[in-house]
């Protein structure tokens, strides 16, 4: 992965520097909370309902194992032992206190990691693929051109005050573990004709009170004159943006607006004029490329007794099953950390669970983490020799849940349990959903569903992208829940339409079982969940949640 | 009834007025029957700009011989995240915590919404 330079460092340094005085500022009352509040939010400080919140940033998902000890020893010394990934791939504290926050940030920035651009109108931490590098379906390793966004994006004078903030993903593989196409700018890596490498160029997606699935404004974009045609796209938003309405800012109202044709001939116009004085130089690509060094893989390793002992052992097997995707090196395979454990707190991990994660990373997992949209970690490239191992170790830790991509790997934004904006709880509604559907072979049998979870409408958990999506809202002052159905973050992207009237939060896992229950009633071999609900169209499952009604 | 709630600059904590200071928990919090009295309170904390943020008053029903916040939002600040027991004032325990627990009511919080009015 990319490691910091002294210009970086240096930048770091002062920066923390700076924060330290204003916060000293502000403590003595030297700056009121209206100078304060846009400073600290630059530095991912929040307010939230208990304290004080620090967001930070983990660039496009990757941590070594020395970044995971570091967020240890955060989590540990200032924060109540534990932390909070997020769907974008971040990691948050939430019991911060401000006077530390600046040793906090010092002591992040001690292991290459800050909480720059986590907040406010500019380019947010881009997402990537979870399995870059790994990955069997990869064209190449999408991460060369996440780390160059960040480096052109951070502290980018000309990005810092967009009308609203800014969000790319980056993915090279025809299975999309982004969202890209609810992104901002999607950008997926794809061969050219003539054999080179390319992006298709979507803009315009998001989610929030308007959800879009964004357009295609090119279809191949050579990869070389990817910083030109950024630059091009934020100004034209920069340009016509709208600022006078925060809830018509996004990018994707813009779009939306001229339409995407339209939009993309504003982008071409200005690309033009730009030219390749835009882009940035290949060797400094190279350079950055170099960076990314290849693991180092054996050629042929042996895979000792991995399939005797999933022969063996029922519980591995289920493991192996729902945990452990295929790699592209013969001999290795990427291991899904579930941050799902059932009855917890989707995306939390506590301080020494960083730690396990962080040693077995050292130890067979080539010293490369990543985190996931979807509030989960992975260990990408461990050999099949050793995973037995770190299933023992992630399973003694509480680690080791086999659900992935199942109904209780649930994404649940933090809601009202901690967040000012929310109107009601996600969390606690992840955790019946959960243990409703605790049983593994239950889970297994009903297969890939994908439960997402907000507080509110600014869709922190991505509800409007969820097979099942839930909303909570406030309902005449009460805790309600809006069921979405047929949402997908995947290349099949969609928005959920809304089944029905929202339902009381005692209400919601019954109505989620009843959901099940019509769809294993209706499915045929083969079928997902979304196959079947785009079979038969959500009649079926209205008649489930709502026949009390009628 | 009503109380005066704040977050503490230093560190955030959930904060109620009591007689011109701030404590932790609202069972030892100033209740207001009056408007003329919460409001004088009110203006006066935001004359501590250095030691609060965001002074506002909340509604209060009683709960099992306790005050408790008529929206659950104020009750979630004053007992701590519903996900986490032994996080924030709830991990005390007793019976103040249980009347808040068992209190039920308006998810808006009244105050919480004037404020952002306000800005």
């Amino acid at each position: 992965m990319y490691r910091y330079d002294a210009v970086d460092r240096a930048v770091l340094a002062d920066r923390t520097a700076e924060f330290r005085d204003q916060v000293r500022r502000r403590l003595a009352g030297e700056l009121t909370e209206d100078q304060f509040k846009p400073l600290r939010l630059m530095n991912g400080l929040y307010l939230q309902l208990h304290a004080y919140m620090l967001r930070v940033a983990v660039p496009y998902g990757s941590l070594s194992p020395v970044q995971m000890r570091g967020l240890a020893d955060i989590a540990r010394r200032f924060d109540r032992g534990y932390g909070h990934f997020t769907t974008r791939t971040n990691i948050q504290f939430n019991w911060i206190r401000l006077a530390e926050a600046p040793d906090i940030l010092d002591a992040l920035a001690a292991v290459d990691l800050h909480a720059i651009q986590t907040s406010g109108n500019c380019i947010r931490n881009v997402t990537a693929d979870p399995y870059a590098g790994a990955a069997a379906d990869e064209l190449e390793d999408p991460r060369v051109w996440c780390e160059a966004i960040r480096q052109w994006s951070s502290l980018h004078p000309e990005f810092s005050f967009l009308p609203r903030k800014f969000k790319i993903a980056v993915t090279a593989s025809p299975h999309d573990r982004t969202a890209a196409r609810v992104h901002d700018i999607g950008l997926l890596l794809r061969r050219g004709r003539d054999g080179g490498t390319g992006f298709e160029v979507i803009v315009g997606g998001g989610m929030g009170r308007t959800p879009h699935v964004g357009p295609t404004i090119r279809s191949y974009l050579p990869a070389e004159r990817l910083f030109s045609y950024l630059e091009a796209i934020l100004r034209v938003y920069n340009r016509h943006g709208r600022r006078d309405n925060i809830y018509k800012a996004r990018i994707k109202i813009l779009v939306s607006a001229l339409g995407a044709e339209a939009f993309a001939r504003e982008v071409e116009a200005e690309w033009e004029k730009i030219g390749t004085e835009g882009d940035v130089p290949a060797a400094e690509i190279e350079r950055i490329r170099a960076a990314f060094t290849n693991p180092d893989f054996l050629a042929d390793p042996s895979t000792g007794d991995f399939e005797a002992r999933r022969a063996a052992e029922p519980a591995f097997a289920r493991f192996v099953r729902n945990n452990l995707k295929a790699h592209v090196r013969p001999g290795y395979g990427i291991v899904d950390i579930s941050l799902k454990g059932i009855g917890e707190t989707p995306g939390d991990i506590s301080a020494d669970q960083m730690d396990v994660v962080a040693d077995l990373a050292e130890r067979f997992g080539q010293g490369d983490i990543r985190a996931t949209h979807e509030q989960n970690l992975v260990l990408p490239h461990v050999r099949l020799e050793h995973v037995h191992e770190v299933w023992k170790a992630l399973d003694a830790a509480g680690l080791a849940t086999p659900n992935i991509n199942l109904i209780s790997d649930i994404i649940a934004c933090p809601g009202l349990d901690y967040c000012a904006l929310a109107n009601a709880r996600a969390i606690c509604v992840a955790q019946d959903i959960a243990r409703r559907f605790e049983a593994p072979e239950k889970a297994e049998a009903i297969g890939e569903l994908k439960i997402k979870i907000s507080g509110c409408i600014n869709a922190c958990g991505h509800h409007h992208v969820g097979h099942i999506g839930i909303l909570g809202v406030d309902k005449k002052g009460e805790e309600f829940y809006q069921l979405t159905l047929g949402g997908s973050g995947a290349e099949d992207a969609a928005v959920g339409k809304i089944l029905g009237p929202a339902l009381p939060i005692d209400r919601v896992t019954d109505a989620v079982d009843a959901i099940v229950g019509a769809y294993l009633r209706e499915r045929r071999d083969g079928e997902r969940f979304l196959d079947t609900l785009r079979r038969t169209g959500d009649a079926p499952f209205k008649e489930a949640v709502y026949a009390d009604a009628h | 009834m009503r109380a005066l709630t704040a977050n503490r600059l230093s560190d955030g904590e959930v904060v109620f007025w009591r007689a011109g200071a701030w404590v932790e928990r609202l069972s030892d919090a100033e209740i207001f029957s009056e408007e003329a009295p919460a409001a004088e309170a009110e203006a006066a904390a935001r004359a501590q700009p250095t030691v609060v943020i965001d002074p506002y008053l909340i509604d209060l029903v009683e709960s099992a011989g306790f005050w408790a916040p008529v929206s659950y939002r104020e009750r979630i600040r004053a007992l701590g995240p519903s996900n986490h027991e032994h996080h924030g004032k709830q991990a005390e325990g007793g019976g103040a915590v249980e009347a808040l627990r068992q209190a039920h009511g308006a998810a808006r919080s009244s105050g919480r919404v004037n404020l952002i009015r306000r800005k």
